[in-house]
């Protein structure tokens, strides 16, 4: 790899409101070392690194069907108290070189009994792919994820009623 | 059986190559997989405790149709392959003397190269009478993101078709088929998940990785090609790229279309539905799921659909075999080759009286291509169905 050589990126945010508390969105949400509770792509994973917290980096594997099989992902940052968590992902035998994301959640305005999760990341465009590809793909995995935390979350909150 | 499947060949085509490869190299090369565990079971023939039972009663073997069977998509040793061929020669007896028109098959379901087994198999002979005609089921099933959506296909899609075409009107195959499907793929999506509560679990019956550990089961979906078979026709139902290829005087026939993104109809559907296809690693609806057709794969809907599309052909007197297969033999063995394998395995057993040899050569045609697809380098599961489509004397005696 050329020293000198800037690659293209292309980046794009999502925005998941969930009928649920922030308190119980957040408790799943911030699981690195359990992100397969509510991401259904993700098969296994194990900490190689660190205790769940700040630094810590997991092996995740994937699902089959989909174009890679595992993935490594250090955690950043996580701040319980403004409900942030910042991962980048740094290996793997898939695509997304240099994604980084960011993901913070909050009461929504309206109500105190809901919570908006956003997501917003950037990454390398692909050789042979163009940026609009690239952000529908990544938009289509990230998005179906806080679908999938808004339904798992939302299913908790109702059984606690 | 390694050795059996060579000396069928040695003993028909004693010069001719596998495709390009020559039968020396082919051993030597099959016997470089020892460790791959096989399990090449016979039907007409139930699973093992079934067929002990029904040993007993004689009786009532006596007014019941044959069993069923349904194979695990678990891998099983060849001691049990053993055990339960020689059960199986029972049983095709006993079939043999009441149902002359069941056709003789053979089937393989491997793990290969994959870390988990998400393919099934369905094997239903005479799973419905309709017209005074016995009507048979096969079917392939290839599970990705998990396998309980396959494995459900396997258990629930020969009596869903059965439903459907007991009320089905004329011979509207394709209507029928249609039904079924979306039926299935209904019955999928409305599963009821387990939910993880508080980091507890319950130990479920059939459990797969999703009812342990994930309460929803949008990511998980299945190819399914089936096929019913008539005394007159062949009805194929293909969703996704597993595959039907009919063998008829040593031709290759597909009877079905892979459901590939970028096959040009699909791309065209996909796009107007407002998906779109995006080349990672190969075609995939919106860079994600490699077919464009699935039972299940709730979140890539409206563009990834379960309608199969559905093909039926009459039955002639040159039709040799039938191989329904998951694409972990296809992409590496071309229709072609699969036939020649095929059909030098039934011409091997002849088409006489003798239903044994015939049973043996669909068995040993199934193992030779998966044999044959794992020696290629194949990184999927495989599955293979075999049907013996050959009329037999006795079926021409009284026709």
């Amino acid at each position: 790899m050329e020293t000198s050589q800037k690659y293209h990126t292309c980046g794009s945010t999502l925005v998941q409101t969930i009928d649920a508390p922030l308190s119980l969105v957040w408790s799943i949400l911030r699981r690195f070392d359990n992100p397969q509770a509510y991401k259904q792509f993700v098969k296994t994973c194990n900490l190689s690194s660190g205790d769940g917290g700040e630094g810590s980096v997991r092996e995740v594997t994937v699902v089959s069907g989909l174009p890679a099989e595992f993935s490594r992902e250090r955690l950043d940052e996580l701040d319980d108290e403004s409900h942030v968590m910042m991962i980048s992902i740094i290996g793997g035998d898939h695509r997304l070189v240099n994604y980084r994301s960011k993901t913070m959640a909050f009461v929504a305005a309206d109500t105190e009994e809901k919570t908006v999760v956003v997501e917003s990341y950037v990454v390398d465009v692909p050789e042979g792919n163009s940026e609009e590809e690239t952000t529908s793909f990544a938009d289509t995995i990230v998005g179906f994820n806080l679908k999938s935390l808004a339904k798992l979350s939302e299913r908790v909150a109702h059984l606690k009623l | 059986m390694a050795g059996i499947c060579c000396g069928v060949v040695g003993e028909t085509e004693p010069a001719a190559p596998v495709d390009s490869t020559s039968r020396a190299s082919l051993r030597r090369r099959l016997d470089l997989l020892p460790s791959i565990k096989i399990v090449a079971d016979s039907a007409v023939a139930p699973p093992l405790e079934n067929c002990r039972k029904r040993q007993k009663r004689e009786t009532v073997v006596l007014s019941t149709l044959p069993g069923n069977l349904d194979l695990d998509s678990n891998v099983r040793s060849e001691n049990k392959k053993a055990r339960s061929a020689v059960t199986n020669s029972n049983s095709v007896t006993e079939a043999e003397s009441f149902f002359s028109d069941v056709p003789k098959i053979g089937t393989t379901s491997v793990c290969g190269r994959r870390r988990d087994m998400e393919d099934a198999v369905s094997i239903h002979p005479s799973f419905l009478q309709r017209n005074s005609e016995n009507h048979h089921f096969y079917g392939v099933f290839d599970g990705h993101g998990c396998s309980h959506v396959a494995e459900k296909c396997r258990e629930r899609l020969h009596d869903i078709v059965k439903k459907e075409v007991e009320v089905m009107a004329s011979d509207e195959w394709t209507e029928t088929m249609v039904k079924s499907f979306q039926k299935m793929d209904k019955e999928v999506s409305q599963r009821e998940c387990n939910l993880v509560v508080n980091g507890a679990t319950r130990s479920m019956k059939n459990s797969c990785r999703c009812e342990l550990q994930s309460p929803q089961c949008d990511a998980v979906g299945s190819t399914a090609v089936v096929s019913v078979v008539t005394p007159e026709k062949i009805i194929v139902s293909n969703c996704g790229d597993s595959r039907a290829v009919l063998c008829r005087n040593g031709v290759a026939i597909p009877l079905s279309v892979d459901h590939k993104p970028d096959r040009p109809d699909e791309l065209i559907r996909i796009q107007q539905a407002g998906g779109r296809v995006i080349y990672w690693d190969g075609a995939r609806v919106l860079g994600v799921l490699a077919m464009s057709r699935a039972i299940g794969d709730n979140y890539l809907k409206p563009y990834v659909i379960p309608d199969p599309e559905v093909t039926v052909t009459d039955r002639t007197d040159e039709d040799e075999c039938l191989i329904l297969a998951s694409d972990g033999l296809w992409d590496v063995v071309p229709n072609e080759t699969a036939c020649g394998v095929a059909r030098m395995c039934l011409r091997g057993a002849g088409a006489g009286d003798d239903s044994d040899a015939a049973h043996n050569a669909c068995s040993d045609a199934a193992l030779l291509l998966t044999k044959l697809a794992l020696a290629r380098q194949s990184s999927d599961n495989v599955s293979v169905v075999v049907v013996d489509l050959r009329k037999r004397r006795n079926n021409q005696a009284s026709s």
